[in-house]
């Protein structure tokens, strides 16, 4: 009445009243407000708005009022009207059960708001559809509020919940199908199952949310098979009783359709028929949107048209199929290519590095400045970025942001750092004592860091180093300690990896009460590797080889069970690997290829010195380890169906002597059976191989002298392994598959008894699951098929049902 | 028995938990005080003594080094209560704390930028404060350290060039972007430097037949390096590189020279024999890079 909207007048405010509260103080809901005494106002304007804004966003109020009381000559009086609720202190959620109540509260944050009929809906609606996720349709929910005497003007709400039955699905009926049976549709709707006696877990409960993925699904699977009119006309989810629903889908199924002519337009780049080759759909082929979408878009393994683009610049590049005839049950199609533009890679952006230094990851990407724009390159660097170890996986991201003006892109790599150290704390019993173990692995460290105390968050972290110490002792008999540091980068510049690690140990038993130090055995063993690797660019990048150097030495005092007793022996090797990985993943590969090849050699001493093997001691026979030692494995991965992936191995070791009147060396030999567990047995040098079915070291040549042979280990040795693997859990967090196997291996003597067919073989299955913090455990039971001979019945011809391992991505022992 | 906090904290008195709380703040015993604060905080909106309350609340966390939720709490102090004689203090609070947050050159400076937008936003709003010409100070310093991270980031791929001379030319890109997102740039002349260098190694490590275009280059980076930098430290080591690349070209000339005479010749002895191509093949000067 007294503003005019068409001509806002400015004035003084003369004052600010508050009415209606009960609880709030008067002078700060006044400051809230901003309408202070004195203040400058256009009204009408915005200033009035914004109090009000400025007091609602308090949510304190049921309602508020912002009057003009008066206006005398300049000056404007305000009253602000409010009505205070109470408060709310706390939602009780009562006829839940407790894993219920928590996941409901952790919806419901609704503390200090107040209590009207919108936080009655808001908090009706997330008990109902949190409990309709679980199948219950037929929830109610009342509400009853309490004073809380704790605080002044609160209440507590209490909501009565009533659940009624979680509905199952009674029947699920389909109308129109011809050519897909109901048996079939049923099949295609994944998670919502009819119930049915026989089926125990997860029986037929229905999620509305999974229904409507389920639906679409099956609409997709139908057009894959050529059916490509397939559509849902109708479909309807009624209740059959309290207890369960009935679903009713009407379908109209259409013609199954075939691919007709294929051409291409706006192809400048490949000539027609060379898209066609590519695209490898022949004309009469089943009708299918997926298998062309693949085609086009996304087939790593035999190419697509777009990767043929995509993979040599043409970052924009798109293709458009467009039926441009159907005619009868063929379809006629046109693809649509917009090449565009040949892009050059840019800026290279990182981010989400809150830890790792960002030459760790950038030196990875292949994408590189001044290149040409591959697509390829961008997915191979996703997949270095993770093999790193120090990223989440699922959320490593390119970003290709191109501009078109100058024909160049920035690529962004986001990645998020998840914990990647590992602690291994364990107590164990052995040879009637409790053996402690504590170990550490720093998969992320920063050498250069280590008297930097600022760096300590909690230790020095960021540069892509490994540290790993590990300690295991049971008092006064057994001791061993170990570390290990690997840089995958020397000098930061080239990929070259730098290895040192070294160890030592002590086993010690004493018989009776001669304690004397001449009567104890003795075994004390130390140890250095210094390795340096180098991936290869050919014949392709996957190759790496490595170049290592190991000094052993064994001290000896009247210890058993091997070719001398006592007297120290030197084991000094070079060791060259070569090898080539291609596997997809480290822990669970679903595809790729890994092989070795490991040579090791020591200098021929016996050619060099003037010892005479035939009449030597044996502490002079020893004293250097001579041999020459070969390995090869290859492992190799394919998904056959789903997510069902095959394993198949082959391993072959071969220890040989340059001088046959030195004779094979007791050390560097192969153990073959059991859980392929380390445990004690580095102590003697030997290389343990796993074979479920067996016992430990119990797979030995045919002949041989049975306690020399499982105790040393023999010269030669194959193995085979074809797994069967399928994942039960794929997270980040955690990884499970359960596998079935069939292996074969066997050792032999000498190379002239070798025979890579004749082998001891086993069956069986078993579970593995990874944990970053534990890392790999598995266990398995394998039955062995063939006695072992030698092997007593009492020790079950050498077999064994279970197996457990733990294979820590602790390097080395 | 509890002890006195204790029974303070699960007393109901408002008033005696304020007043523990700000005896705590005063003793610095700040994790016990953000217990107290915590609470007071949802409890006292709307009450008078909210302001003061809030202003020690988040002055507890900035004690605490939890810059995250403080930064929340001292700008929700500056959007709460503007015209409070704390509210530019709490703005300033506000991106001093982003600063704070703001890691190594070498980690992810997401921090970083948004330390940069607080403390420009608070010049903005408070142009004649006292704490403008810190503010300031401040975001040189987060400058320099982005500029840092640009410059190493280029550098990395001249210091990698000796394992694939590809990252060469990516050094080159690389140096020319960052002197473009830091026009200003403290390493300017030095990276104009090591682009001539960059380029230069690129050259000399290329098939000769590419030599020439890319020797070339160099020597016009290092004629763009003496306009812009007359009395420059690294003039004499450009001038060498200048000197080694237009020996290069010679070489380069010279060894295609060579090359082309024998094909020549070669080819003379072809036709007079006539005998097929076997040798030559056109294919020695056919070669990627």
């Amino acid at each position: 009445s007294e503003l005019d909207y068409f001509s806002p007048k400015e004035y003084i405010i003369g004052g600010t009243t508050v009415s209606g509260t009960q609880y709030l103080d008067k002078e700060v809901l006044i400051t809230l407000s901003k309408l202070n005494k004195g203040d400058r106002i256009v009204l009408p304007g915005e200033a009035t708005a914004n109090a009000i804004k400025n007091l609602w966003a308090q949510g304190l109020f049921d309602d508020v009022q912002l009057n003009i009381d008066r206006i005398t000559g300049d000056s404007v009086f305000f009253d602000i009207a409010v009505v205070e609720r109470p408060r709310l202190s706390s939602i009780e959620l009562k006829g839940l059960r407790k894993s219920e109540r928590t996941a409901i509260s952790e919806k419901l944050n609704e503390s200090g708001k107040i209590i009207n009929d919108n936080l009655y809906n808001t908090t009706r609606r997330t008990i109902t559809n949190y409990l309709l996720e679980k199948g219950f349709f037929f929830t109610k929910v009342e509400f009853k509020t309490r004073k809380d005497s704790a605080q002044d003007n609160s209440q507590i709400l209490e909501a009565w919940v009533d659940k009624g039955n979680r509905v199952k699905v009674h029947e699920i009926v389909f109308t129109g199908n011809k050519d897909f049976s109901s048996a079939k549709l049923k099949k295609y709707l994944k998670k919502t199952k009819q119930q049915a006696f026989y089926k125990v877990f997860g029986s037929g409960k229905f999620s509305k949310e999974k229904y409507q993925e389920d639906k679409l699904k099956m609409i997709a699977k139908m057009h894959a098979k050529g059916y490509r009119d397939a559509e849902i006309l109708k479909d309807s989810v009624y209740k059959y009783n309290d207890k369960s629903v009935g679903i009713k889908i009407d379908l109209h199924e259409g013609p199954k359709y075939y691919f007709g002519n294929i051409t291409f337009v706006g192809n400048a780049k490949y000539p027609t028929k060379f898209l066609q080759q590519v695209l490898a759909i022949k004309k009469g082929e089943v009708f299918s949107e997926e298998k062309l979408e693949k085609k086009l878009n996304n087939d790593p393994n035999n190419g697509d048209i777009n990767s043929l683009y995509t993979d040599d610049g043409y970052l924009t590049f798109n293709a458009e199929p467009v039926q441009t005839k159907v005619y009868g049950d063929t379809v006629d199609l046109e693809i649509r290519l917009v090449e565009g533009q040949q892009f050059t890679n840019n800026r290279i952006i990182l981010k989400g590095n809150t830890i790792t230094n960002d030459r760790v990851v950038m030196r990875q990407i292949r994408t590189k400045p001044g290149e040409k724009f591959k697509k390829n390159d961008l997915i191979r660097t996703v997949r270095e970025i993770d093999a790193l170890g120090n990223f989440d996986e699922a959320k490593t991201s390119p970003l290709p942001k191109p501009n078109p003006a100058d024909g160049t892109v920035d690529i962004e790599y986001t990645v998020e750092e998840k914990p990647s150290d590992q602690i291994e704390l364990s107590g164990g019993f052995g040879a009637g004592r409790i053996i402690g173990t504590l170990g550490l692995t720093f998969n992320n460290f920063s050498l250069r860091n280590l008297f930097n105390i600022n760096a300590y968050k909690p230790l020095p972290k960021g540069d892509g180093q490994k540290l790993s110490i590990r300690g295991q002792t049971n008092g006064k008999f057994y001791q061993s300690y170990s570390f290990s540091f690997s840089e995958p980068w020397l000098g930061g510049d080239k990929p070259v990896s730098f290895g040192i690690s070294g160890f030592t140990s002590l086993s010690n038993y004493s018989y009776g009460l001669n304690t004397s130090a001449d009567a104890q055995q003795r075994i004390r063993l130390n140890g250095i590797t210094v390795s340096i690797g180098k991936v290869l660019n050919w014949p392709d990048n996957f190759f790496q080889i490595t170049h290592a150097l190991n000094l052993q030495q064994f001290i000896l005092n009247n210890y058993p069970g091997y070719k001398f007793s006592t007297g120290t022996s030197y084991n000094l090797n070079l060791q060259e690997v070569l090898s080539r990985d291609s596997r997809d993943s480290p822990i669970f590969p679903k595809s790729g290829s890994y092989l070795r090849f490991t040579l090791q050699l020591t200098p021929p001493y016996s050619l060099m010195n003037k010892v005479n093997y035939a009449t030597a001691s044996d502490k002079e026979r020893y004293k250097f380890s001579e041999y020459h030692k070969w390995k090869f494995e290859a492992q190799w991965f394919q998904r056959v169906v789903g997510n069902l992936v095959i394993k198949a191995q082959a391993q072959f070791g071969f220890l040989g002597q340059y001088n046959s009147a030195v004779g094979q060396s007791p050390f560097e030999r192969f153990k073959l059976g059991g859980d392929g567990m380390m445990g004690f047995d580095f102590l003697q040098g030997s290389e343990i191989i796993a074979m479920r079915g067996y016992a430990n070291n119990a797979v030995i040549p045919l002949g041989a002298n049975v306690a020399q042979a499982q105790q040393s280990g023999s010269p030669i040795f194959n193995k085979y392994v074809l797994e069967l693997r399928y994942p039960v859990i794929d997270t980040e967090q955690a990884k499970a598959f359960i596998v079935a196997f069939a292996e074969g291996g066997n050792t032999w003597d000498r190379f002239r008894d070798f025979n890579p067919f004749n082998v001891r073989r086993s069956a069986g299955v078993g579970a593995k699951i990874f944990l970053p913090i534990f890392g790999l455990l598995g266990i398995d039971y394998g039955y062995g098929f063939d006695k072992i001979p030698g092997i007593s019945a009492a020790n079950n011809y050498g077999r064994q049902g279970f197996t457990f391992s733990i294979a820590q991505q602790l390097g080395g022992f | 028995c509890k002890s006195r906090f204790e029974k303070i904290r699960l007393s109901n008195n408002l008033t005696k938990k304020y007043q523990e709380a700000m005896r705590l703040y005063g003793k610095r015993d700040y994790s016990k005080a953000l217990i107290l604060f915590e609470e007071l905080s949802q409890k006292y909106r709307g009450i008078s003594g909210a302001e003061t309350l809030n202003y020690h609340y988040a002055y507890t966390l900035y004690h605490l080094k939890d810059y995250t939720t403080a930064r929340y709490q001292f700008k929700f102090f500056a959007d709460t209560y503007p015209s409070s004689q704390y509210a530019e203090e709490c703005r300033y609070m506000s991106a001093f704390c982003y600063y704070q947050d703001s890691p190594n050159a070498t980690l992810d400076q997401e921090n970083t930028y948004k330390a940069i937008d607080a403390l420009q936003l608070f010049i903005n709003l408070y142009p004649k404060s006292e704490r403008v010409a810190q503010a300031s100070k401040l975001i040189s310093d987060l400058r320099g350290k982005l500029e840092d991270k640009a410059y190493a980031n280029a550098k990395m791929y001249l210091d990698m060039g000796d394992y694939d001379i590809r990252n060469y030319k990516s050094a080159v890109v690389a140096f020319k972007n960052a002197q473009r997102d830091y026009p200003d740039i403290k390493y300017a002349e030095e990276m104009d430097f090591l682009i001539i260098k960059a380029q230069y190694l690129y050259a000399k490590n290329s098939l000769e037949n590419r030599q020439e275009e890319r020797y070339t280059e160099a020597i016009g980076f290092y004629n763009d390096f003496v306009e812009a930098h007359k009395d420059s430290k690294y003039l004499k080591d450009a001038e060498q590189l200048k000197k080694a690349s237009e020996e290069g070209i010679e070489s380069a000339k010279k060894y295609l020279a060579a090359i082309a005479e024998d094909q020549a010749k070669y080819k003379a002895f072809l036709e007079k024999t006539k005998k097929p191509d076997t040798v030559f093949n056109n294919t020695i000067l056919k070669k990627s890079n």
